[in-house]
């Protein structure tokens, strides 16, 4: 009867101590995931919109993705979160795509053929900064528009292995896991992309 | 050029690539990044508890439907086949059972709606006086 008494004296002693560490792991956990979505969200935002080439759905599609990161694969190692965010992230994309893809296809049998309300709606949004801006600024500018434009037009496997290698700085490896593929694959396609890069862009790297 | 070469991200063309790209990230406007912050909060907001993330929650329906599935297959059915009726049996039952003209008299007593039942009490009462006795007050 003592000994159940000490023993169960020593367990609400733990108790507290257990409370704390939970709450200090979940804080840490939280910490960690959003120092990463932090660190991530503007250049997955950038090759959303390349491969989209809408600013509305491109944040949609990394928000979309954010979520499903938080909620399905937070419990993974950190490590293992960017090709798991990329992945997620490429097939929102490649949804979105289906989906303009079908509405497209709808408005052309519709008689009033309007455009997309959600573009027509502000046009100063739209309307291109007329502002001054220094002339370095400006061919800076052009090149980016000129490479976007080449970047977009890629096939959909060479443009995400050229993003993700090139521009967001994974490796081969984690390429491949993004992309579903396998790490041969993520050459020839990266390969590819930057040959038919330099034949679209010419001049761009000299 | 060979894949692995160009697979190196070295050449001039990547680098200046990169450069731009980099540049354009991290030159959004405002209302873009004001976005991107909502999305992220929202995202964590979003993320379930710690106690539903670990293995154990995860595993929990799991293991109820299996050990659903094993108790399902382990009960019994109806009346266990293992229990023969005739285990408490004695002698005198066996011996009862086996004898035809018994059977026969349990078949009219069942089968006959004119059964005398005064009768069998009677005579039941007189082959044991004591569990009768109300017999003829």
């Amino acid at each position: 009867m003592q000994a159940f008494a000490t023993l169960l004296l020593q367990t609400t002693d733990l108790l507290p101590a257990g409370k704390v560490r939970l709450r200090d792991r979940t804080q840490d956990s939280a910490r960690a995931l959003e120092t990463f979505l932090a660190g991530v969200e503007r250049k997955a935002f950038r090759i959303a919109q390349i491969a989209l080439r809408h600013e509305a759905d491109a944040l949609d599609a990394v928000q979309d993705a954010m979520m499903q990161l938080a909620h399905r694969y937070a419990s993974r190692p950190p490590e293992e979160w960017k090709p798991l965010f990329y992945r997620i992230l490429e097939n929102r994309v490649r949804d979105m795509q289906r989906r303009r893809i079908v509405r497209q296809r709808v408005m052309a049998w519709m008689p009033w053929q309007g455009e997309d309300e959600e573009e027509a709606s502000d046009p100063m949004a739209q309307a291109p900064d007329l502002g001054p801006q220094p002339a370095a600024q400006v061919e800076s500018d052009e090149m980016m528009r000129a490479l976007e434009k080449a970047v977009s037009e890629l096939p959909g496997q060479q443009r995400q292995a050229f993003l993700l290698r090139n521009f967001e700085g994974l490796d081969v490896a984690e390429t491949a896991v993004a992309m579903k593929c396998s790490s041969g694959s993520v050459k020839t396609h990266y390969f590819r992309a930057v040959r038919a890069l330099r034949a679209k862009l010419g001049e761009f790297h000299t | 050029m060979s894949i692995e070469d160009l697979n190196e991200g070295t050449s001039e063309f990547e680098q200046r690539a990169r450069e731009l790209l980099t540049q354009s990230a991290e030159h959004l406007p405002a209302s873009v990044r004001s976005r991107l912050t909502q999305g992220r909060y929202a995202a964590l907001a979003s993320r379930p508890p710690l106690w539903q993330r670990s293995l154990v929650f995860r595993w929990v329906p799991a293991g109820a439907a299996a050990v659903l599935a094993v108790l399902l297959l382990v009960a019994p059915h109806g009346e266990n086949p293992a229990v023969s009726p005739l285990a408490g049996a004695t002698p005198e039952d066996l011996a009862l059972l086996a004898d035809t003209d018994a059977l026969q008299l349990g078949g009219d007593l069942a089968g006959d709606q004119d059964v005398d039942a005064d009768f069998y009490e009677w005579a039941a009462g007189e082959a044991d006086p004591s569990a009768t006795s109300s017999v003829g007050t």
